[in-house]
């Protein structure tokens, strides 16, 4: 009785993540597929959807504007945010919990809310939609996942290192550069990744804050809704190696595990 | 004791709070401001006035019904599976644990768009479910309630929110002491005992998280409902993001979305003090 429970429980796990993981999973497989319709048997190995995806002239400048938006975004909310980070590492747990949760709120508000108060504010504003307005919206939502990986890692750095430093004579920009910044690096470039992540991933804000031109998931966005034409499927496996891989190297560098 | 504001250091604190000031709460605030105002010819009115409010009440009644009704489904569903595959990984500290855990995290960042894509690939008329079922002789025609119905939107955002399910569950389960269960067990206590009594009631802040989260995104969600949905099933995201595109009504789009996230908190504060009240801990 217990035993078929728990091959039950198994059994809805193992649904549960094919149920996660196919869509993935179809996108890379016909994105090689040669026929147009996308339906197993597979015909047949191809490139060509990839082909025809690098000979769009708009698919280089999305390709420009997300690399451009992704690395300013990983940039700043790192700097940013561990800044913020080595502040609320120092502070009792009581006020520590009050930040990490109010720099935590743009975090849980819906993309569609967050894109739509800062398209009104800036409007009002009187700033134009750019890249910029991009990176500055992405910040919103990058910076508390960057605070609370660094200052985990921080809660647990030793201290004593740094007096030692401080003792043998070396000023606090050489302790720093020196010593700190060495330790904490694995975790920073992690954070870091995360954000590119999240930023190379995000369409909404995206969307309302791109004044023109397009990123890649707006990109996608385009070719949606002009019908289904495979090389989506080649363009959705590019963003998937993108996101998957540098959230897979984020994730193994700060040992983050949910 | 050297004070707090007085310390040189906690000015690394500025930059951080001036993005959270002038990109998140002040927008926050100048959005909630917009929805008391009025929109003449395209520009914004400064008019105090409650008629947003009023609009919203009289027309926006059902869908905002229809949008808590259905974001509650899916926010139960995906927290339900969640929590079955939560449990799993806890129970098996193995391969199959990691295995299942390495692809939660792998899957959670990946492609928004691309998912909901996959999945019109996955549903549609010509979709591989269909096609499949033509081929195989179990169907005569394709099965058109997959794709454009309410039954897409739920089965696509589950799929999505999964894994943001997943993690705050597994982390709530690792907390658990090892002893509380063992004290359960020596006491006597059933594999259904101590689900109920030890282990649920450990889970609840997790659980309101990951219901709250996957109910807050399906809210305010309006690409899924857009491209799998068809016109039937339009959510406030939808209504909402149509106040922005050329009608640019602002205060009406402002007042639709704070009316749409206070129905929603109501409703989480609702599903917080159900699940206090069901899972005691004893």
């Amino acid at each position: 009785m217990i035993a078929l429970a728990r091959h039950g429980l198994n059994l809805a796990a193992g649904l549960a993540l094919l149920f996660m993981l196919a869509p993935l999973l179809l996108v890379v497989v016909f994105s090689f597929g040669s026929s147009d319709v996308m339906t197993f048997p597979i015909p047949g190995l191809t490139v060509d959807w990839y082909r025809k995806l690098f000979a769009r002239t708009e698919f280089w400048g999305a390709l420009r504007s997300t690399a451009i938006v992704s690395l300013s975004v990983a940039l700043a909310a790192t700097v940013i945010g561990s800044m913020a980070a080595v502040v609320i590492s120092r502070m009792r747990p009581k006020p520590a919990a009050a930040s990490t949760l109010l720099f935590g709120l743009p975090m849980m508000m819906p993309p569609l809310v967050l894109a739509l108060a800062l398209l009104s504010a800036f409007a009002v504003a009187g700033v134009k939609l750019s890249l910029l307005t991009v990176i500055l919206a992405h910040l919103t939502f990058t910076m508390p996942f960057v605070i609370l990986i660094v200052a985990a890692r921080l809660r647990d750095f030793d201290y004593t290192v740094l007096d030692s430093a401080r003792d043998l004579g070396a000023s606090p920009l050489t302790t720093f550069l020196t010593v700190t910044f060495p330790i904490i690096r694995p975790t920073l470039l992690g954070a870091a990744l995360m954000s590119m992540a999240l930023s190379l991933d995000d369409f909404v804000i995206t969307f309302f804050m791109l004044g023109g031109g397009n990123t890649l998931p707006t990109l996608v966005w385009g070719m949606l809704r002009t019908g289904l034409d495979p090389s989506i499927n080649a363009l959705g496996t590019l963003i998937l190696a993108f996101t998957l891989g540098t959230s897979a190297i984020a994730l193994w560098l700060t040992r983050f595990r949910g | 004791m050297m004070g707090l504001a007085l310390d040189r250091r906690n000015l690394l604190l500025l930059p951080a709070l001036l993005v959270l000031l002038l990109l998140f709460l002040g927008p926050m605030a100048y959005f909630f401001v917009a929805s008391f105002f009025k929109v003449s010819l395209f520009n914004l009115v400064p008019t105090w006035n409650l008629g947003n409010y009023q609009k919203v009440a009289g027309e926006y009644g059902l869908p905002i019904a229809y949008t808590m009704g259905i974001s509650a489904l899916i926010a139960l569903i995906a927290t339900v599976l969640g929590y079955i595959v939560a449990h799993v990984i806890w129970r098996n500290p193995g391969r199959w644990g990691a295995f299942l855990l390495g692809a939660t995290l792998l899957t959670l960042f990946g492609g928004y768009l691309v998912k909901i894509f996959a999945w019109k690939t996955i549903l549609g008329r010509e979709g591989i479910i269909n096609n499949t079922l033509l081929a195989l002789g179990l169907a005569d025609q394709p099965v058109e309630i997959l794709l454009y119905s309410p039954f897409a939107v739920v089965l696509v955002l589950v799929s999505y929110l999964l894994p943001f399910t997943i993690l705050p569950l597994y982390g709530a389960l690792r907390a658990i002491e090892p002893t509380t269960l063992d004290a359960a067990r020596d006491l006597g206590a059933s594999p259904a005992r101590m689900l109920w009594d030890a282990i649920l009631p450990r889970c609840i802040p997790a659980m309101l998280t990951a219901f709250s989260l996957s109910f807050l995104v399906s809210a305010g969600d309006y690409v899924t409902p857009r491209l799998v949905g068809g016109t039937r099933s339009l959510m406030m995201g939808n209504f909402i993001e149509s106040q922005f595109g050329l009608r640019m009504n602002i205060p009406l789009g402002a007042a639709m979305t704070y009316s749409t996230m206070v129905t929603s908190l109501a409703i989480i504060i609702v599903v917080w003090l159900v699940l206090r009240a069901a899972l005691r801990p004893k």
